[in-house]
């Protein structure tokens, strides 16, 4: 047995894990506050890496001032997605409305084959490329970063939502959307904010997506594993996606190491149905209790 | 019963609507020949459709120019399938429905797949596409199609050859995409590296939705090979190995196929990408060797670079062209039966520096490419080998 | 003009069809099926036959989603099974042609139960992401599995075979297919006349009613994941007769979108909006490809209007559920309204 290989295998699964958790914070936003899971999140990051490349190379924009612009760009998208299509679907049928962003993701690839054409392309490097060493154990420089990225914007999600006024708005729309709004809760805002700071946290995972593994109008099916990270670790739980994310970064490096690659959506997937018939709403994930 | 006429009236129209939609055909000469193609202009493939779209397009200009065939124009017909294969077979059925196709150029190997049994059936109809897929050269059960280009065991098979030549007994790793594409070349390249006493010391599949591939570093690293070859992808993930991989310090050279080596994808990983090497049929736009009429032709008419992509198109149609031709030439009908032994009778055929060899299409296939390296400071592909022919 | 219609048995007030203004109008409808192939051109026939095996695997993922509330983004999946069943029938036993489609759609709709299982605790979008895996752990068991499967290059098989004629071109098949779907959908919407059927619709209502009124959900959720399945197994057996190639990458995920796409666009729990779904998800592509095809006056309108396609085509889908939420079947209950009330109505 090999421990350094083992242990570095489980870094770079952590690293990975730490996109997916990245990622999918827009999904545990969006749902938390809309009760909406919206498919489009694989396509708005991609349309993000799309417009962060074109800052960087057409306007030739400082890679700085082309993230800033990106991550506004993203909290733009969010709220016009929310405000167009989101909110007059109010009150349909969860799944119409998990329908309606399916219709968005067509309506973004077609988009960005439309500006930019169809040709796989490469993000300007900007993330440092010496080789990180935890002891013995070689980590990947960019998923080094990925991981320190993801680890300060989900504590810093965390400590907003348990102090920040907003951020209790948020927790009290996702319990009762109505009583929150006769406690005087700006309801529809609380929509919009939560879809815009959505969108922001594509717009970073784009980037950092984009910038790892290349952009194509085809990236956005990164979204799916995604989803399954959040799915397992509760659809609307900050704690459970770090946690879910991690794991199944790590389960998927397991796999891929010692079984090989063509096992790990297989793997990845076996265990979304395992967690789900343990745990239906997630690890972490509110419990919807019914009452007649 | 006021409303009954009315009715029936809405129907018929409706029924009238139908049959215009159905029937319509588009004015044509008798005598054109005409090529059809399911073109993948959008979806996953998008990237190659556009550039093979003008390739085929241009040739044909330029030949229709020089008179057609015997005087018969030849007449495009394409229509866009988004890579979907009950997409591309929908427009195969529009484009034969309405007119009559001699040629066709088919997005995928699915697609060639699953309409070879419709092509054997007409026997009117001959084919090529974006497929090199092994399973095609086989002109036992593909007796109507071929692929303008080595297929991908054979695009395998010239690396390790060059491989086997300039490094004997290499440590090889392959790496390849968990799809259909991604698989198709594994089995004959095992089997020839062992012939050619090349060791394969790790195999990789990457699934089609990774991002991150340092877990698959981790294992090269530990495989240490002396030569890396990618199949299966465009772009991604190969700039994301190679500098882990140049990180590590690991001394391993990368090659790639076809579909990875057009010299524009990889502009803006030039410092990455520089000593990547791969095969390739066909000589670049902008290689000035030696005489290439036709690649001059290709520069006049396209001032700017055409990618490699627009040569296989416009390389697909000059082989079309000639297999109709000397079909015409030799007072045969245009069957597929008789257009494919007229291409299989292409002999030492020079291509006008396409290719940088004269050509024989015996089964298939063209058997013959050339290994060239990526050069990151001139942002251009250079040969590094000879044109390497590959005996089947 | 439609001024009542008095029904004096139960058995007429039951009865699918309780006018003869509707009877008139199925017979015309039938003789227009018969017509068709006869007057259009094989691109026509080829989509028709592409639109009937839709209809198929879409009424029954209505079944599954819009009559018993489970929603499912598997029924491209258990397709898959019912193709790979026919495949290796056709390939190995050559048993014919009624009795491999029987047999695809029992073994999808076995493969369907297995999947329905995290049913029983999850709902809503949660089970939808649950039958996402059957996408993924069938394509897995196809690439990897038994070398019966064919592996990543799949099976191609023989043509369907009946008295000993070959069905091998679209026109030849849609006589097998119009019938098949026929039935298909007749069965379908006699299903919600029978106990099971309703017992479904009070699943969809409120589940948890259900099961106090005396409704075994553990029974009747895995029944109408096995029915629908089932479905989805009978039209992956058409759409192999149709290609006679199956690949792992035949079905993908958005295939399974596809369909999901048409039950909602058609309009959930009714069996006319499940047709209208499945002709709209079909034609509407190809009609904007014609569309784009005429504007001959942009040069080189294929390549250059292509993602435009792409576009339009998602900003459909996102307008009815907008703007018509209850789908395409409630625009044909109103235009049928209309006329209805017609003189007096205007």
């Amino acid at each position: 047995m090999d421990w350094l290989f083992l242990i570095e295998v489980v870094l770079s699964g952590l690293g990975s894990g730490a996109l997916f958790a990245l990622t999918g914070i827009a999904f545990v936003l969006i749902y938390k506050a809309t009760k909406v899971i919206n498919l489009a999140v694989g396509e708005m990051l991609m349309l993000c890496a799309y417009f962060f490349f074109g800052l960087t190379t057409a306007l030739a924009l400082p890679v700085w001032l082309a993230i800033i612009l990106t991550v506004i760009g993203g909290g733009i998208l969010g709220g016009v997605v929310e405000r167009a299509l989101i909110r007059p679907m109010l009150g349909e049928s969860p799944i119409s409305v998990f329908m309606v962003t399916v219709g968005l993701s067509s309506v973004l690839i077609g988009f960005v084959e439309l500006v930019w054409g169809g040709d796989p392309r490469t993000l300007p490097n900007f993330l440092p490329t010496k080789p990180v060493f935890i002891g013995d154990a070689y980590v990947s420089p960019k998923i080094a970063v990925c991981f320190l990225v993801a680890s300060l914007l989900i504590a810093g999600f965390l400590l907003v939502f348990r102090k920040w006024r907003g951020g209790v708005a948020l927790r009290a729309t996702a319990a009762d959307q109505g009583a929150a709004f006769s406690c005087g809760i700006n309801v529809p805002a609380v929509f919009s904010i939560s879809w815009i700071v959505a969108g922001m946290a594509t717009a970073g995972s784009g980037i950092l997506i984009g910038s790892i593994g290349g952009i194509s109008p085809s990236m956005g099916v990164f979204g799916l594993t995604v989803l399954v990270a959040v799915i397992v670790g509760g659809l609307d739980s900050i704690a459970g996606v770090l946690v879910a994310g991690l794991a199944i970064g790590v389960i998927e490096a397991l796999v891929g190491t010692y079984l090989g690659g063509e096992f790990k959506l297989f793997v990845t997937f076996v265990t979304l149905i395992i967690a789900m018939m343990i745990r239906p709403y997630g690890l972490f994930g509110t419990i919807e209790i019914e009452r007649l | 019963m006021i409303i009954f006429p009315t009715r029936r009236k809405l129907l018929s129209y409706a029924a009238a609507g139908c049959l215009a939609l159905g029937i319509q055909t588009s004015a044509r000469a008798a005598d054109d020949i005409v090529i059809g193609a399911s073109m993948p202009l959008t979806g996953a493939f998008g990237f190659a459709g556009i550039p093979l779209n003008l390739g085929i397009q241009d040739y044909l200009k330029i030949a229709n120019d020089a008179g057609g065939i015997g005087g018969r124009k030849i007449k495009y017909v394409s229509e866009d399938t988004a890579y979907a294969v009950d997409k591309s077979i929908a427009a195969f059925n529009r484009i034969t429905a309405s007119e009559k196709v001699s040629l066709y150029y088919g997005d995928s190997t699915g697609f060639a797949k699953t309409i070879n049994a419709e092509l054997s059936r007409r026997d009117s109809i001959l084919m090529a596409g974006t497929s090199f897929a092994t399973e095609l050269n086989d002109p036992k059960n593909f007796p109507y199609q071929f692929i303008p280009g080595p297929d991908y065991s054979q695009m395998i098979g010239i690396l390790l050859e060059y491989i086997a030549k300039t490094t004997p007994g290499a440590k090889i790793a392959l790496v390849n995409s968990d799809t259909e594409f991604g698989r198709d070349p594994i089995a004959a390249t095992e089997k020839r590296a062992a012939e050619l006493g090349l060791k394969i010391v790790g195999k990789i599949a990457t699934p089609p939705t990774s991002v991150d591939v340092s877990t698959e570093v981790l294992k090269l690293r530990r495989a240490d090979p002396d030569y890396t070859i990618f199949h299966g992808y465009v772009l991604a993930p190969l700039p994301e190995f190679m500098t882990q991989m140049k990180q590590l310090g690991l001394k391993s050279k990368f090659m790639g196929t076809f579909w990875s080596m057009d010299n524009s994808i990889w502009a803006n990983s030039a410092a990455v990408a520089d000593g990547y090497m791969g095969v390739m049929p066909y000589r670049y736009y902008f290689d000035t060797e030696g005489t290439s009429p036709t690649l001059d032709k290709i520069r006049q008419l396209r001032p700017e670079y055409q990618t490699i992509y627009y040569t296989q198109g416009f390389l697909t149609a000059m082989l079309m062209i000639e297999a109709a031709k000397r079909t015409l030439d030799a007072k045969k009908d245009l069957t597929a039966s008789n257009m494919k032994a007229s291409l299989n009778s292409i002999k030492d055929f020079d291509t006008g520096g396409i290719i940088g060899v004269p050509i024989s299409i015996s089964g298939n296939t063209i058997p013959v490419g050339r290994v060239y390296q990526y050069d990151g400071a001139n942002k251009t592909m250079k040969p590094v080998s000879d044109w390497i022919k590959i005996a089947k | 003009m439609r001024i009542s219609s008095a029904h004096e048995t139960y058995a007429q007030a039951e009865s699918f069809l309780d006018t003869n203004v509707q009877r008139v109008m199925l017979l015309l409808l039938f003789a227009g099926l018969v017509v068709f192939p006869f007057l259009a051109d094989q691109y026509w026939i080829y989509l028709a036959c592409l639109v009937a095996i839709h209809i198929v695997g879409t009424t029954g993922l209505n079944i599954l989603t819009g009559y018993t509330g489970l929603i499912s983004v598997g029924q491209a999946a258990f397709m898959s099974v019912g193709a790979y069943t026919v495949a290796i029938l056709e390939i190995h036993v050559g048993t014919p042609f009624i009795f491999n489609l029987i047999a695809a759609g029992v073994v999808a709709a076995g493969v369907g139960a297995i999947f329905g299982v995290p049913s029983l605790r999850v709902k809503g979008l949660y089970l939808a992401i649950a039958t996402i895996a059957a996408s993924f752990i069938l394509h897995f068991l196809y690439t990897n599995g038994p070398s019966i499967l064919g592996g990543t290059q799949g099976l191609s098989m023989p043509p369907a075979r009946l008295f000993g004629y070959d069905f091998v071109r679209p026109f030849q098949l849609y006589w097998l297919f119009v019938p098949l779907t026929a039935l298909s959908v007749f069965a379908a919407a006699n299903l919600f006349r029978t106990r099971i059927g309703r017992a479904f619709i009070a699943i969809r209502d409120r589940d948890i009613s259900a099961e106090v009124l005396g409704i075994p959900l553990l029974k009747y959720k895995l029944l109408s994941f096995a029915l629908s399945s089932f479905y989805a197994g009978v039209a992956g057996g058409m759409w192999a007769y149709f290609f006679r190639v199956v690949t792992p990458e035949s079905f993908p995920l958005i295939y399974s979108i596809f369909f999901l796409a048409a039950v909602i666009v058609g309009g959930m729990g009714t069996i006319l909006g499940g047709i209208l779904g499945a002709i709209f998800m079909t034609v509407i592509p190809e009609l904007l490809k014609l569309l784009v095809s005429y504007m001959t006056f942009i040069p080189d309108a294929t390549a250059q209007l292509s993602p435009i396609r792409t576009i339009v085509f998602g900003l459909l889908i996102v307008m009815f559920l907008l703007f018509e939420p209850q789908g395409l079947a409630e625009t044909w209950r109103r235009i049928r309204r209309f006329f209805h009330l017609w003189p007096f109505k205007k």
